[in-house]
């Protein structure tokens, strides 16, 4: 619009005029925009930016959550780092996380492969692939104690006929790890469903390019879908961390009143936060926690999206 | 292709072997749902006899009604299908309104909030709750629902707003400006064109909001102390308490607890696989 300096007056005014009414439009969507997200907006305050001081708050202070809140400085922090069940906690939850994580994506994915395949009946094969996310997860856990245990369980008899000596699943310090592992992996219908969405996006000629190339099964896999669904690879992996992290309702239900057993092998962190909150009492100590699981899970979410430029390609970004 | 040089009776082969894969998959994935459902219908001694029982002879229906006698499960429902009910009310009006406040209308910082709110996906339910707990006990709601209800009035299911987002963006935005035109106001364009349009967008969300209190463990675990309250899934939990000598109860109530679930499922599959594919399509924009 420098131009308009030139201009006639006439025109110029009306310029202005156009101006004037173009940004008293805008006011007026932005009023109506903020307006339709407000009940948002106040949820947001309510229920993240308010939580969020006052964990930082309490995380500084003796509170039981029902006395006022004494300010004790960094001593619940620094009885964090002294505490041995913290430290496993941490590392119980890292454990899982780590096995997890890469495990649930090559299943997923690959079950969402299975599903791409060229046959006939694949709705039928996608229901019976995703039942299993549909139970409810208490039964889920219910099912797995039962198939999984160690003296009338069904998979400890099925071993016993191959003459391999079934271990106690949930029952073992060893085991009790792996096994959580094994229901987390019964289950991932969320991310096959994404998956076979993205695999049916990739476009069909890249693959008959690929065959003119004389590309093997396993060179399209690595060569064409792979890159071509890495976004929606780390949409997946970010949802299956944030679960990792926040592994909670499976083991409370299986553990069921032996808490982090058998021995300490199932404590996870989010569950010693629980039990600190709401079976000591504790809400200062069990806040520093909350915070610090804050803290950590954003620096892992930041590193996550960072790395992600090196690995993930946006088919977009090259047009 | 290549393919075509190669004779019919390989490629009958590589139709049949893929179906062996698919099949041997399906048994191991649909194994424990039947274990579940044959061990409910098995006495005791059934169950624990050595080598197992594959299936249930004499068939034992008893377990069912001994169970539903012995724990209030209706009653568990009954509290679970509120829970529900009233969260999707909340769901349905919040979310509406801020997805479309999030993709029908243009203004500054409109799609810079759109990220925050996604974001807020990533923290963890545990990280906030000390406070959030302690101010609901001041205002004397723990103890029941509200912790669980209110929020959804305020646009916490951030999914069925994503959802809803995604599904209002594909309405080509000429619809909005005629409407505008013509002099109506964001509220009637809202309620009297967009949704209408959003049906089945609407009961996608009201399906996916309806599994997920079915299925929540740690709201209830967390806010319902009284067990005439109690919704199924806590419910449930209890029984695993009770009774883990008897598992055919315990199945029984499993299968109970699954069985509506599953139903659900195989009648809504269309729109719950779509649903859950819309999620990822976020992921290019």
């Amino acid at each position: 619009m420098q131009a308009s300096t030139s201009l006639p007056s006439a025109q110029r005014t009306r310029d202005t005029q156009a101006q004037g009414l173009r940004r008293a439009v805008k006011r007026r969507h932005t009023r109506a925009g903020l307006l339709f997200v407000s009940p948002w907006v106040i949820g947001f305050l309510a229920f993240f930016v308010y939580p969020f001081f006052a964990t930082l708050y309490y995380s500084f202070t003796n509170f039981n959550g029902i006395q006022s809140a004494k300010l004790i400085g960094f001593t619940n922090y620094v009885d964090l780092f002294h505490d041995p069940l913290f430290k496993t906690s941490l590392f119980n939850t890292f454990y899982y996380t780590a096995c997890e994580l890469p495990l649930s994506t090559i299943v997923a994915l690959g079950l969402a492969l299975l599903l791409n395949m060229d046959v006939k009946g694949r709705a039928i094969y996608r229901t019976i692939f995703y039942i299993p996310s549909i139970v409810p997860l208490v039964a889920s856990c219910l099912i797995f104690v039962w198939i999984f245990n160690p003296d009338s369980g069904i998979v400890n008899d099925l071993l016993t006929d191959v003459h391999i000596p079934g271990p106690g699943w949930f029952f073992s310090i060893v085991w009790s790890k792996p096994s959580f592992i094994l229901l987390g992996l019964w289950g991932l219908g969320q991310p096959m469903v994404i998956y076979l969405a993205g695999l049916q996006s990739v476009p069909r000629e890249m693959y008959e390019v690929a065959d003119l190339d004389g590309a093997r099964p396993w060179q399209r896999l690595r060569y064409v879908t792979l890159p071509m669904i890495s976004p929606v690879i780390l949409f997946n992996v970010i949802l299956q961390l944030v679960l990792c992290i926040a592994y909670f309702t499976q083991a409370q239900v299986i553990e069921n009143g032996d808490v982090g057993g058998p021995g300490t092998s199932t404590w996870f962190y989010v569950q010693y936060l629980y039990e600190q909150a709401f079976e000591y009492l504790k809400f200062g100590y069990s806040s520093a926690m909350a915070f610090f699981l804050f803290v950590v899970s954003a620096l892992i979410m930041v590193a996550l999206f960072k790395s992600s430029s090196r690995w993930v390609y946006y088919a977009s970004e090259q047009q | 292709m290549r393919a075509s040089s190669s004779r019919l009776p390989n490629k009958t082969v590589r139709g049949l072997s893929k179906h062996a894969v698919l099949i041997v998959v399906s048994v191991l994935l649909g194994f424990p749902l039947l274990w579940m459902v044959l061990t409910s219908f098995k006495t005791n001694p059934q169950s624990l006899a050595l080598p197992v029982v594959w299936w249930p002879h004499p068939f034992e229906w008893k377990n069912y009604p001994d169970f539903l006698a012995a724990v209030p499960f209706y009653r568990y429902v009954l509290n679970t299908l509120l829970y529900a009910a009233v969260t999707i009310v909340g769901v349905c009006i919040s979310s509406s309104l801020v997805a479309y406040g999030f993709s029908r209308i243009h203004w500054k910082g409109r799609d810079v909030l759109f990220q925050v709110m996604v974001s807020t996906l990533l923290i963890p339910f545990f990280a906030t709750l000390i406070p959030l707990f302690v101010m609901y006990r001041k205002f004397h709601m723990v103890g029941w629902y509200l912790p669980l209800m209110v929020p959804t009035f305020l646009g916490s299911s951030v999914f069925s707003t994503f959802l809803l987002r995604q599904f209002f963006m594909t309405i080509p935005e000429s619809l909005s400006d005629a409407a505008r035109v013509d002099g109506a106001n964001e509220f009637y364009i809202y309620s009297r064109i967009i949704l209408p349009m959003a049906k089945p967008a609407m009961a996608t969300v009201i399906l996916f909001q309806f599994i997920y209190c079915w299925n929540d463990y740690i709201g209830p675990l967390v806010y319902i102390d009284n067990q005439t309250w109690y919704p199924l899934s806590l419910g449930l939990y209890q029984v695993l308490g009770t009774y883990t000598t008897d598992w055919p109860w315990v199945m029984a109530a499993a299968t109970a607890a699954t069985a509506p679930i599953v139903i659900l499922f195989f009648f809504t599959q269309r729109t719950f696989i779509k649903g859950i594919a819309v999620q990822g399509t976020g992921v290019k924009g």
